[in-house]
């Protein structure tokens, strides 16, 4: 079996994380924004999963199970809270809801 | 796991139990004051355990936890606040008609997060405990759905909260690579002063991003402002004690075992940040028109303060960070009761003409609103001066001219603003001011337990303040004696 270096890998999970990132910053719809955070929480769980593989210890992808766990929560409360703002505003465009300035 | 395994976990044993009572309660049958007594209760037990548990100090649950002295202070702090916070949720949603109850299982379970970051000493339950804060505290800040503000908050604590998570995880990966330990002990002793390779120091800064969105220190802060100004004023003051408290605590003990001194690059990184707290926030607050605002701003330019405690890295600097924080938490809690007391399903009493001629028709509320200001402003015979002599002390002693200067500085600046609110409830009353039904709405029992509670502790802090002194010193000394004791 070939073993890829953790190098690879890494740069694998950099590169979905700053994609995630851009997505993040360029996307104004809230259901992209929040698709854009979990690529990036995804690309840290990769992240952990080489790492772990590299030490040759489980801890890797106990943290993903974790990570998994947790973003599926924040997804259900996400999305909870944008039913909410459809609800009020009848849009999901992230400009129209923000009202606070200053 | 042994029976002192168990009784060393009790305050989180106990608050985890309360949340699922709340939860089969709720079930049962709704009320809100059953509800309300039930989580009162909780957080007064779990305070009360940590006096049994000193008994057992330090000890430690490996991999994951660690229950030493500094920990108990850090939790007693987040109990007590809740507490507190309790007893403004009740008095604040009693006006609301939908269902009030899940509040309190949120409120619980933040709490639990919070107190889970103080015993924290690995990145699975530091991570576990920072998602259970910032999960809870999502639905808290959008509670009143109602409000168009209120949802605006929510989300872009959300979007912020994740985003950082993402960070924090990240960050958090890369350190895991390329030392090989997610304990914070072994950590200290894989690095024991060697240099941080790039995967390392890349990683810590994608860590000090994450920490540093949860602390809202500048550039970290944008949500801040927002936030505050559109959340419940309670749960606003939750998240200016119990969530920073709790974020704070992990940051002093994580970076108290890795030795952060020996690292020149991450000195720097945190004194540029608390640099420009310090002054961006403090600049900033002047501009405002908003009560709330201007204490979020007042809020980032405070942990730049405490960062400076933190910096001068002699054996002052933990319990001049810990004092602080302690005399800040209990201010800010304070101006927050006020602000909520005022406030109601009508309005939300937080712009500044609200408090404009307050004096002249609730006399003590302004009083105590004064009280509060001045020692935000660290005026004497207030708890916050004596914190920020302390932090003053620990600077100096180490000779950190630069942050000491910006500190002197930036309070005056800070000074201005809080007697800006100051002046305006003194301030004559006109008669074409619009009528507030918040403003003359009588306080409630729990209001004034509240507010008399916190106003003495503020006092008694800043006029006695050698009681408050050798608690702190004794229960946080421990944290560095238990590190040092370890690299060594």
């Amino acid at each position: 079996m070939i073993s890829i270096p953790m190098e690879f890998g890494l740069i694998l999970a950099g590169t979905l994380f700053v994609l995630g990132l851009i997505g993040l910053m360029v996307r104004r719809n809230i259901i992209f924004v929040l698709m854009s955070i979990e690529i990036m929480i995804n690309a840290a769980g990769a992240a952990f999963i080489f790492a772990g593989a590299k030490w040759g210890e489980p801890d890797g992808q106990i943290m993903f199970l974790f990570i998994l766990a947790m973003s599926a929560a924040e997804v259900a409360v996400g999305l909870g809270l944008i039913l909410q703002i459809y609800h009020k505003f009848q849009t999901l465009d992230g400009d129209t809801v923000s009202k606070m300035r200053g | 796991m042994t029976a002192t395994d168990f009784f060393s976990l009790m305050p989180l044993i106990i608050i985890a139990t309360a949340a699922v009572i709340v939860m089969i309660l709720i079930a049962v049958k709704r009320n809100h004051s059953v509800v309300a007594g039930v989580s009162l209760a909780a957080f007064a037990l779990a305070f009360l355990s940590l006096f049994r548990i000193t008994a057992v100090t330090p000890h430690t649950l490996p991999p994951l936890l660690i229950i030493d002295n500094y920990a108990l202070f850090y939790m007693g702090l987040i109990f007590a606040a809740s507490f507190a916070v309790t007893l403004l949720s009740y008095n604040y949603l009693k006006s609301y008609n939908f269902n009030l109850e899940e509040y309190y299982i949120l409120l619980l379970l933040a709490a639990l997060g919070a107190s889970t970051l103080a015993i924290s000493q690995h990145f699975v339950s530091i991570f576990l405990g920072l998602e259970i804060l910032s999960v809870s505290l999502y639905a808290l800040i959008a509670y009143v759905r109602t409000w168009e503000r209120n949802l605006e908050a929510g989300l872009k604590y959300l979007i912020l909260a994740a985003q950082s998570s993402a960070f924090l995880l990240f960050g958090m990966a890369l350190v895991y690579a390329s030392l090989g330990s997610m304990n914070i002990n072994d950590m200290a002793q894989l690095l024991s002063g060697a240099n941080l390779g790039p995967l390392a120091l890349i990683g810590f800064a994608l860590m000090i991003v994450g920490i540093g969105f949860k602390l809202a220190v500048v550039p970290f802060h944008l949500w801040t402002p927002d936030v505050y100004h559109g959340a419940p004023a309670p749960v606003t003051a939750f998240i200016a004690t119990v969530s920073k408290g709790g974020v704070f605590a992990l940051l002093l003990r994580f970076f108290v075992a890795i030795d952060i001194y020996n690292y020149e690059s991450l000195v720097i990184a945190f004194s540029v940040i608390a640099i420009a707290s310090m002054i961006f926030g403090n600049v900033l607050a002047l501009l405002q028109n908003n009560v709330k605002r201007i204490l979020a701003y007042s809020s980032i330019a405070h942990l730049g303060y405490l960062l400076v405690a933190f910096l001068s890295g002699n054996n002052l600097s933990v319990d001049a960070a810990t004092l602080y924080l302690t005399a800040y938490a209990i201010t800010i809690m304070g101006a927050f009761s006020i602000v909520s007391l005022l406030s109601g399903k009508e309005q939300e009493s937080d712009k500044l003409e609200d408090y404009r001629g307050l004096f002249w028709r609730r006399p003590v509320l302004s009083a105590v609103f004064t009280a509060m200001m001045f020692s935000l402003a660290g005026i004497p015979l207030t708890a916050g001066f004596i914190g920020k002599y302390f932090i003053l002390s620990a600077g100096v002693h180490s000779a950190k001219w630069l942050l000491v200067i910006v500190l002197v500085l930036t309070s005056v600046i800070g000074l201005f603003y809080y007697l800006r609110i100051v002046v305006a409830m003194y301030s004559a009353p006109t008669d074409d001011m619009p009528s507030q039904p918040g403003i003359s709405r009588s306080v409630s029992f729990s209001g004034v337990l509240v507010l008399a509670g916190l106003t003495i502790l503020l006092v008694w802090f800043g006029v006695f303040p050698q009681g408050f002194i050798s608690l702190i010193q004794n229960m946080v000394s421990s944290l560095q004696d238990v590190y040092l004791s370890m690299i060594v």
